[in-house]
């Protein structure tokens, strides 16, 4: 396939080619309630290609026959060619790779019966349903891919892999009369079928749960302490923070650069935040972006103070910055464009006791329903809470949403535990109509001294 | 293709088979930050294949061109030995309705009309201080989706999708809005001007920063802003939702006062010019208009074959299939109104002019809400929701004052729904989904 790839690219007309190719194998199987929803085996297969000439703009084009490969190459450069721009477009230079990386597949999920899987998914689904006769309802899913995986650049880069994925989702629903309550777990591995054996415990958890929201009072609405777990801080960090690294969003805009200035202060000394697309053994880790761009570890914050960006060849070119390995298309129908890969919030000192010792009253959200962020203003929906009185862990509470402004927010940031967690979750970043891209969040459990949490709002 | 396919199915599935094949062609162009950055083309062919087989159902979908038919089948079949026993009957061939879905200005509008349209748009948006960005894409597709039983539907479709926002950062102040029109035919000079005259018109509004209101007010919701209070009515009106026993409008067909007297909701796939219709759904169910909420009583759930074999009901015509994955209950054109049968439907695509359709002047004190921030989030289906503003405007005296950055507005949307203030005259498509602004009294505002 290198071979074909390098060929078309022998024939591009254009200043830059680049050529990917990707042939995906995956199967799903779903639950609902008691239920078997479907079973399934999907191929999907197709190629991408994308051109630059000089004096103009991008020229894409995605499909799903490969025998239009020659075509679209050539179709790329047309399109190309038809876009006049008045600043030419620049890639900041990356040493050729050639790479045949094949990713550990940790069991070959593509040697495992759908019977098999459906059987796993039934009894973790079973241990949901088995918690109460309150669980009225579930979702359980499990669903994994092989993808095979060829890039070719003209700038001499040829990369091949192999790139597993298996992921585990279920959702427990409990009713007592109007009341419905809902418990999540959520498991994303760049692995294979030996890594999902022993999940079912998160499974229970998540129903338990789902019953135990059944009787908690939803949070009081107001200012508190608030001490994110693990979870919910990753999910911040990528949400509210993490976005506005991504180079694309300033590169071109005098007013968001001023914003994301390097050196700006962003929080107190003890906050450290940053991005590793080579952190081994994650959903989010790959050794090439689809640039051919090696990934690496690149520091964001660093003692409080903005020290980088998350860059593809084009955003960083611009802004004369170096290439992080952050440009990444969700599949062959998408353009690379800057995305996270492994976003977390270093360690600190001490533990989870040490950071609510203190806290006369305060809350304790937990885990992650959702996340959205309007640039500098973010909510975020926690799964769960608990109230934090006299410095100890008190009530379970509900409908804890965290609501405020991101630059005053990272700067409450007042203590941060040393309990560094990478929080492997299915689902996935979307940005640019492109979802869901595989990301990890890791974090420490982290206090914001003071936070507006939405939940019963006087009215 | 899709009938040698059938054909080999009906052999070795004994209850039958259904299947869609669909390709697609896409064109856009982007304009970065105010600058014209790029095109790209998409071209794309699957087939998504169903059998029923000892009374379970299987479903295998495919993009490769290279497949042999044989083996989707022994996938779906595979698929099928696994499943759940289902009841279900595929369509025998029935009337469609003629639904126009391809428009020739549409499907021949070459790169550079693409082009002009945005460059347009960029024009008549540029101003000191911020930065736009654009985005214009035509589709042109075609469908085929034909089942054992006779039935066939096959059509081709065009749709056209303008979009623009603009980018205004002072300091640490975003302010990001804008709007988008979608049609099946290219959008009129009127209805990019629109857009245009809606963002300008939101933009200079939002220029005053003012104080939040606080307590339990008025509130106006736009088009766009009623997205909060449509999302949890929409997924209780699944048929889906209402057997998994999750609905809390599962036992209301039919019960007085659920809703407002003024509240009417429908779902037509037959509307002209929209980029959902068709003459069939994906199951070869013909469509026809459903009436979801008539006057503020339930009338009727969306149901695709499966989900309404399960429910012991019939399908209303919903089912949405892709390539990989079985067909799913979905919405095509949801059309709130006063009346259950309001005809007159526009092509109207931005906001007209004043904000908030006429429902401002009499609020002394009030909020004006355009975008919601975690919409979709939590429990959605519960009804409860509580969202900071994206984009929102002070009432005050009967006159929008300023934005206000930092509110929330919460409650329960079966509670707001019950109590109508009443509906602007502005009407419009916002995606899918064609509504007038909403004045909702009593919703719970408080400052962060």
């Amino acid at each position: 396939m290198i071979d074909r790839l390098t060929a078309a690219l022998g024939r591009s007309r254009a200043d830059y080619t680049e050529i990917r190719v990707e042939r995906t194998w995956s199967t799903a199987v779903t639950f609902r309630g008691r239920r078997l929803e479907s079973v399934t085996a999907s191929e999907d297969q197709g190629g991408f290609v994308r051109a630059l000439s000089r004096g103009a703009g991008w020229g894409v084009a995605s499909f799903t026959s490969l025998e239009r490969l020659e075509a679209m190459v050539s179709r790329a450069h047309d399109l190309s060619r038809a876009v006049h721009v008045e600043t030419p477009i620049r890639l900041a230079d990356v040493a050729p790779q050639r790479a045949d990386a094949l990713l550990d597949l940790d069991g070959d999920v593509r040697g495992v019966s759908l019977a098999e899987k459906k059987r796993l998914l039934e009894a973790y689904n079973g241990a949901m349903l088995a918690v109460s006769d309150r669980i009225v309802d579930t979702l359980a899913s499990y669903r994994d891919e092989v993808s095979e995986y060829w890039f070719v650049n003209s700038d001499g880069t040829g990369l091949h892999e192999l790139r597993p994925e298996v992921t585990l989702s279920g959702t427990a629903v409990a009713r007592r009369d109007g009341t419905i309550e809902k418990g999540l777990e959520s498991v994303g591995l760049r692995r294979g079928w030996n890594s999902v054996q022993d999940g079912i415990a998160g499974f229970r958890t998540a129903a338990e749960r789902a019953v135990r929201l059944l009787d908690a009072p939803t949070v009081k609405g107001g200012t508190y302490p608030v001490i994110l777990d693990p979870e919910l801080a990753g999910v911040f960090i990528h949400e509210a923070f993490g976005h506005l690294s991504e180079a694309d969003f300033v590169y071109e805009n005098p007013q968001a650069r001023a914003m994301m200035t390097l050196g700006r202060r962003f929080g107190k000394p003890l906050l450290h935040v940053g991005d590793n697309g080579a952190a081994p053994g994650l959903r989010g880790t790959l050794p090439f972006d689809d640039e051919g761009t090696p990934t690496q570890d690149t520091p964001l914050i660093t003692e409080g103070i903005l020290v980088g960006r998350l860059h593809s060849r084009e955003t960083a070119a611009t802004m004369g910055e170096r290439p992080t390995g952050n440009a990444r298309a969700v599949s062959f129908r998408h353009a690379p464009i800057v995305r996270m890969t492994n976003t977390y919030i270093g360690k600190g000192r001490g533990t989870f006791a040490d950071l609510i010792g203190d806290v006369k009253l305060g809350v304790y959200a937990c885990s992650a329903f959702g996340g959205q962020t309007l640039l500098e203003n973010f909510s975020f929906t926690a799964a769960y809470g608990h109230m934090i009185r006299d410095g100890q862990v008190a009530e379970l509470v509900k409908d804890v949403v965290l609501a405020g402004n991101l630059f005053q927010t990272l700067d409450r940031i007042d203590h941060i535990a040393g309990d560094f967690r990478w929080n492997q979750m299915g689902g996935g970043c979307g940005k640019g109509g492109q979802y869901p891209l595989p990301v990890t969040e890791g974090a420490p459990h982290v206090r914001i001294e003071e936070a507006l949490v939405g939940g019963d709002v006087p009215a | 293709m899709i009938d040698r396919l059938l054909e080999q199915a009906r052999r070795r599935a004994d209850g039958g088979a259904d299947a869609l094949w669909r390709r697609v062609e896409r064109t856009s162009v982007a304009f970065e930050w105010g600058r014209l950055k790029g095109a790209g083309v998409t071209e794309e062919t699957g087939v998504s294949l169903r059998v029923r087989h000892g009374g379970r159902v299987g479903v295998a979908g495919t993009t490769a061109a290279d497949a042999s038919l044989d083996h989707l089948i022994a996938r779906a079949l595979a698929s099928a030995d696994l499943g759940e026993a289902v009841d279900l009957a595929f369509p025998p061939r029935a009337p469609l309705p003629s639904v126009p879905t391809y428009f020739d200005r549409a499907g021949e509008a070459s790169l550079d009309d693409l082009i002009r349209m945005g460059r347009g748009l960029l024009d008549g948006l540029a101003r000191d201080g911020c930065r736009v960005n654009v985005a214009v894409e035509r589709e042109t597709a075609e469908t085929r989706v034909a089942n054992s039983a006779g039935a066939a539907s096959h059509y081709r479709s065009t749709a056209l999708a303008v979009s623009a926002d603009v980018w205004r950062i002072a300091g640490d102040d975003v302010l990001v809005l804008g709007d988008a029109c979608e049609g099946a035919d290219v959008p009129s000079d009127a209805a990019l001007q629109a857009i245009v005259r809606s963002v300008n018109t939101r933009l200079d509004r939002a220029l005053t920063v003012v104080s939040p209101p606080e307590g339990s007010l008025p509130v106006v919701f736009t088009p766009a802003g009623l997205a909060a209070l449509l999302l949890p009515v929409t997924q209780a009106l699944s048929g889906k939702a209402v057997l998994q026993g999750i609905s809390p409008l599962g036992g209301k067909v039919g019960q007085a006062a659920v809703f407002d007297a003024a509240f009417s909701l429908r779902d037509d796939p037959t509307c002209a010019g929209r980029p959902a219709s068709r003459p069939s759904d994906d199951e070869c169910v013909p469509s026809r208009v459903t009436p979801l909420v008539e006057r503020g009583v339930v009338r009727r759930f969306i149901y695709d074959l499966e989900t309404a074999a399960r429910a012991k009901t019939q399908s209303t015509g919903h089912g949405q299939r892709g390539i990989f994955g079985k067909p799913v209950p979905g919405y095509t054109n949801l059309i709130l109104a006063s009346q259950p049968d309001s005809s007159n439907v526009g092509a109207q695509h931005a906001a007209p002019l004043p904000l908030g359709g006429g429902l401002v002047r009499d609020i002394q004190d009030g909020l004006l809400v355009d975008e919601l921030i975690g919409v979709g989030q939590g429990n959605v289906i519960g009804g409860a929701f509580s969202h900071p503003v994206a984009l929102a405007y002070r009432i005050e005296r009967g006159e929008i004052t300023g934005r206000v950055k930092e509110a929330a507005v919460a409650g329960n949307v079966y509670e707001l729904w019950k109590r109508v203030g009443g509906f602007g005259s502005d009407a419009r498509w916002t995606g899918s989904r064609y509504a007038p602004s909403v004045l909702l009294q009593g919703v719970s505002v408080a400052r962060r």
